[in-house]
């Protein structure tokens, strides 16, 4: 098998991130230098130290002050970051990065081979408590042969270590010995330097003059942490900020045909779907859960709760994801057939008390919790909503596994191992859903293993196909994801990452 | 007798009642399904003549939201008051009746309590105990609890000196008949005033714990939910706030007065 | 001075109950720390690592030993969240809040006293009533939601006032105080109903008495016996009330701060609640309450020093 089909494992597409635009107002192309961006950022940063953080409102500032060893382009693609190139076995155990030279960190120091090393000991050493450490699972060793090469060996073959390296959170690297000081002031090889934090109200960044691909137009980003999307939208209107994300769905349409702003939207922010505790007798049997399945009307909900901003999927696979499965279509809304199937397993109309648990976090969710309630009661099922902060929905939900029903997003898990392992794996990490089916498990495993890239391919396309047979969990739609800026900012197209959530400024700039 | 018959004596009243009434009746004349009915066509619209107060963000109509919301509110003041009542004055009763030591320590305690925000302490026990209808209700009671009983032991001192109650207690009373037969009463007039008054904060800190998000639940139709899902279209459509805030103000309004002129009635220090 | 000296051993008892209560509270929150640094991307090993790291397997009376030595020691800490030491988080966002709070008093006060006297004087006439409803009206609306109307009509619509945010008044006083605007505005239009009442009620008995007749007698112009002799006399009370709502301020100012964005004491304490940040609860729960108690505790030695029974002339 030749090495560069294997490189291309992970996900080649036609297209980019889907993207929407508004009519906009005429601006100019043309670069200039200078500037600070005002950014009225929705979410409010935790831990960013970039190993230990797991909340995508951090990943997404700290995307300016990290590079990775390699990333992701528009089409889905691992490409080098700051490797120069790299290189992978045949067998898949061994990887070869060969590092670009005189890359700069924003201590003063020079990247070699020793700061790749150590960060990746880092991430794999459990005491640093990183999220991401079980991407080095299967590494053997990880040796130096000199300053600018590195060699990880493999135990056995991992397909999709690389594309997980793409990811910040794992392939990040940090100047060596700088661990203790990542959460306080993290220092990387990005394009910005951090300068400092105001706890929930404010990020500073500065351009970082010897970013080792070029500097940025900006001389700074002030990242302004506003929760309430009314405000950040009237901030924006006002002109007190340059640049907002995450435009409240109900608005879109509307700041879409405002003449004064520019807009973009895309697909996918990230993906939502419904939940059942494989626990519980109840949702072990398939026609119950099948039953739930049929009572929503995906697309009237997603109009419903996110006013149409999305669209309705039955897999959770990246739309651009060759590994997607496009045969499968969603069940349409059946609320006869719903009764039918309940009475079928033994649940006559008006005897199943079901509590649903929703998390405040996204009011989204609680919408969608009250529509599907309502479809609920027209099948004869009784369903009670139980609004948990988001504290509150990680402890009961996603640590305790205590519930029945609920519902989630997962941003950015484009890469199909990380998605179908650690979701519906009996072992996976993110299996709350106590979903424990030997199928699956035995599918997942041997696709982390394939490193044929088609017969890889196929063992997901069954992994969704089986998913959605059984109807483990009901998947409802991706969300778009949306941006609004000023006039006066250049450059709005280069923002959004391939993932779909992070958001990085090198290339951005304002007009004088 | 005139004060019973002031303007503010009579609008008080007025409102009190209307709103009580609303929350007795409606569930009667309105089918609870109203409230939670969401009709995709008809989302945020102004008010007309289909929806005298408009639809929320869901197609709800507010009309029946809004007064199915008395009763929750309504309920949730009552009983979290209730509630502060029956811990608060025993309390009271025996640290102003049996005075010292017991009073001291007791105090220390109310008063350590009483430096805390009562809205502060609410929204952490409802944080603890996890936010819904019964926890709100419970977080609200122990919340107002020591400054009732605060109040009524203030009461319960002032009536133990009263020189009639004095010879009681000469005459060789026992204690429990002092508190029931000589005590109790004489500290009522005031008790009511500040169940009154009570009430009225009991309303609002149920709106501002739902409006944080931890007090009642969806789909419920609280006012404080009401407002707290109308934050995110207030420019596009401000009847969905507008509505239940002029409910709670009604409410509040209605109840303050009424709290003013018991007041004016029956505190024995006014007279 | 003995009563100084046990007025001080007062304090130092409550604020040692204080912190009972607040360390019981916040270590009955189920949910915990660890869990919400690693959000979703949590697997239970990670979890139990930082957990023993962070010291939360430790007995109670361990961590509330440490949690007060560290407090008298002057080292309260980091936020296990945000990474950030406790200490100078509180001194900055206290100062954030004082902001707030002593703007929302000088807006009740510079409304309600002289509404309160304007009523006084006109007693149970149209004026009276006129602002007996001006006042309740400002006591009957939740402050959260005369906040909202706020943004809607002074950010949204007319474009004065910034409608979010904080800035530091150390760097930029004309700033700060835009930004504290509308939040101490929200807050100030409650306050001042019970401060006009108050007012009202207590010049009205002022007014009553021997003295402002003598004055009145004297052939004193209204004016002058009003601001002059009854005012001064009335202040005490008020500021008594003004001061005891302090306490409940600093309730409500969780709600506004959150609804303006404003990172003040009240944001802070909402926050680490949410996300259950025992050091940081812990702190703010106790702080917020030793200001109270401080607060009420100047207020009554005041009160003793300022005896309403002083008179001038």
């Amino acid at each position: 098998m030749k090495r560069r089909e294997f490189l291309a494992t992970s996900i080649i597409a036609t297209g980019a991130l889907g993207f929407g635009f508004g009519p906009g107002p005429l601006r100019a192309q043309e670069p200039v230098s200078g500037g600070t961006l005002i950014w009225g950022h929705s979410e409010t940063t935790q831990n960013l130290d970039m190993h230990q953080t797991g909340t995508a409102s951090t990943a997404r500032v700290l995307q300016n002050i990290h590079d990775g060893i390699v990333t992701i382009n528009s089409e889905m693609q691992v490409v080098p970051q700051l490797a120069e190139s790299f290189e992978v076995s045949d067998d898949g155990l061994t990887y070869t990065f060969r590092l670009r030279e005189g890359v700069m960190f924003h201590d003063g120091s020079t990247m070699t081979a020793e700061d790749v090393r150590y960060s990746f000991e880092r991430l794999r050493d459990p005491e640093t408590g990183a999220v991401n450490f079980e991407v080095f699972n299967d590494v053997d060793a990880i040796e130096t042969p000199d300053d600018l090469t590195v060699i990880i060996r493999m135990s056995r073959a991992n397909a999709p270590f690389l594309a997980r390296l793409a990811e910040n959170g794992a392939g990040v690297i940090m100047p060596a010995g700088s661990g203790d000081i990542q959460g306080d002031t993290p220092t990387g090889a990005g394009p910005f330097r951090f300068v400092r934090r105001e706890f929930g109200n404010e990020v500073e960044l500065v351009r970082f003059d010897d970013y080792w691909d070029g500097p940025a137009y900006l001389d700074g980003i002030l990242a302004r942490e506003i929760t309430e999307p009314t405000v950040r939208l009237t901030g924006l209107r006002t002109g007190e900020l340059h640049f907002i994300n995450d435009i409240p769905a109900e608005r879109i349409a509307e700041v879409e045909a405002d003449p004064d702003l520019q807009v973009r939207t895309w697909a996918p922010l990230n993906f939502d779907f419904v939940n059942f505790n494989h626990n519980l007798e109840l949702f072990q049997d398939r026609r119950v859960r099948q039953a739930f399945d049929l009572m929503i009307d995906k697309e009237m909900l997603m109009q419903g709760a996110l006013w149409g901003q999305g669209d309705t999927t039955p897999t959770p696979s990246f739309p651009t994801d060759p590994a997607r499965n496009s045969d499968i279509a969603q069940r349409a809304q059946d609320i006869e057939q719903a009764r039918a199937l309940l009475q079928e397993a033994g649940y006559a109309p008006g005897t199943l008390n079901v509590v649903f648990k929703v998390t405040t976090n996204y009011p989204y969710h609680v919408d969608s919790a009250q529509i599907i309630a309502e479809w609920a009661r027209a099948a004869g099922v009784n369903m009670t909503i139980e609004q948990l902060t988001w504290a509150d929905w990680l402890s009961q939900v996603w640590v305790d596994r205590d519930f029945e029903m609920t519902m989630m997003n997962f941003f950015t898990i484009w890469e199909p191992d990380r998605l179908y392992y650690s979701l519906y794996h009996s072992t996976g990490g993110f299996n709350y859903r106590n979903i424990a089916d030997p199928l699956i498990d035995e599918l997942a495993e041997q696709a982390r293993g394939e490193v044929d890239p088609q017969a890889r391919i196929d063992l997901y396309k069954r992994i969704q196909q089986y998913i959605y047979d059984e109807s483990l969990d009901v998947v409802l739609w991706y969300r778009n994801g949306s941006i609004a800026a000023q006039p006066s900012v250049g450059g709005l197209d280069t923002v959004v990452h391939p993932n779909g959530s992070n958001l990085n400024f090198h290339k951005v700039w304002l007009d004088a | 007798m005139r004060k019973f018959l002031s303007a503010k004596a009579l609008i008080g009243l007025a409102l009190v009642l209307t709103v009580v009434a609303v929350a007795i009746l409606s569930p009667l004349f309105i089918a609870p399904e109203r409230a939670t009915q969401m009709v995709m066509s008809a989302r945020l619209q102004p008010p007309s003549l289909a929806y005298p107060l408009g639809t929320d963000q869901l197609g709800r109509d507010l009309l029946a939201r809004v007064m199915l919301g008395a009763q929750t509110s309504l309920m949730i003041a009552v009983l979290a008051v209730g509630m502060s009542i029956v811990l608060g004055l025993p309390l009271g009763i025996i640290s102003g009746y049996f005075g010292g030591r017991i009073d001291n320590v007791l105090m220390r305690i109310i008063d350590a309590l009483l430096s805390f925000p009562a809205l502060l302490l609410a929204l952490t026990i409802s944080a603890v105990l996890g936010p819904n209808l019964q926890n709100t209700i419970i977080a609200i009671g122990i919340a107002f609890t020591p400054f009732l009983a605060r109040i009524v032991r203030g009461e319960a001192l002032r009536v133990v000196q009263m020189p009639y109650v004095e010879a009681a207690r000469a005459a060789g009373t026992r204690d429990g008949q002092m508190i029931l037969r000589h005590i109790l009463p004489n500290i009522m007039p005031a008790l009511i005033v500040q169940a009154t008054i009570s009430l009225a904060f009991a309303v609002l800190a149920e709106a501002a714990l739902s409006f944080l998000g931890l007090g009642t639940q969806p789909p419920m139709a609280s006012w404080g939910l009401m407002i707290q899902a109308s934050r995110q279209f207030l420019d596009l459509a401000p009847w969905t706030a507008l509505v239940p805030g002029a409910a709670l103000a009604i409410t509040i309004l209605g109840l303050n007065l009424l709290g003013d002129v018991l007041r004016d009635v029956l505190d024995p220090r006014v007279r | 001075m003995a009563y100084l000296v046990s007025r001080l051993m007062s304090v130092a008892l409550t604020l040692f109950l204080i912190s009972i209560v607040t360390f019981g509270i916040t270590n009955i929150l189920p949910g915990d720390v660890a869990m919400m640094i690693m959000g979703t991307q949590s697997n239970p090993e990670a979890l139990e690592g930082l957990r023993q790291s962070l010291g939360l397997n430790d007995p109670l009376l361990v961590q509330y030993g440490r949690w007060i030595g560290g407090m008298l020691s002057g080292n309260w800490g980091a936020s296990l969240l945000f990474n950030e030491p406790i200490a100078p988080l509180i001194a900055q966002k206290v100062l954030a809040s004082g902001l707030i709070v002593v703007m929302t008093m000088i807006m009740a006060l510079a409304f309600a006293i002289p509404l309160g006297v304007w009523a006084a004087r006109h007693r149970d006439r149209w004026q009276d009533t006129t602002s007996s409803t001006v006042a309740l009206l400002g006591l009957s609306m939740p402050d959260f939601f005369i906040g909202i109307m706020l943004i809607l009509l002074f950010a949204a619509g007319l474009g004065w006032l910034p409608s979010s945010g904080f800035v530091d008044p150390s760097e930029d006083f004309l700033g700060a105080v835009r930004h504290a605007f509308m939040p101490s505005l929200a807050l100030a239009l409650g306050l001042m109903a019970h401060l006009t009442r108050m007012t009202r009620s207590a010049m009205m008995g002022i007014l009553n008495q021997e003295f402002i007749r003598v004055a009145r007698a004297k052939g004193l112009p209204e004016r002058t016996v009003v601001w002059g002799y009854a005012l001064p006399n009335a202040i005490g009370p008020v500021m008594t009330v003004a001061g005891l709502q302090i306490g409940y301020l600093f309730g409500s100012i969780i709600v506004i701060e959150s609804l303006f964005s404003y990172t003040g004491m009240g944001w802070l304490t909402y926050q680490a609640l949410l996300n259950r940040d025992i050091p940081l609860i812990q702190s703010t729960i106790f702080v917020i309450a030793a200001v109270v108690m401080l607060v009420n505790l100047a207020v009554d030695l005041l009160y003793r020093v300022i005896d309403p029974r002083i008179r001038l002339g």
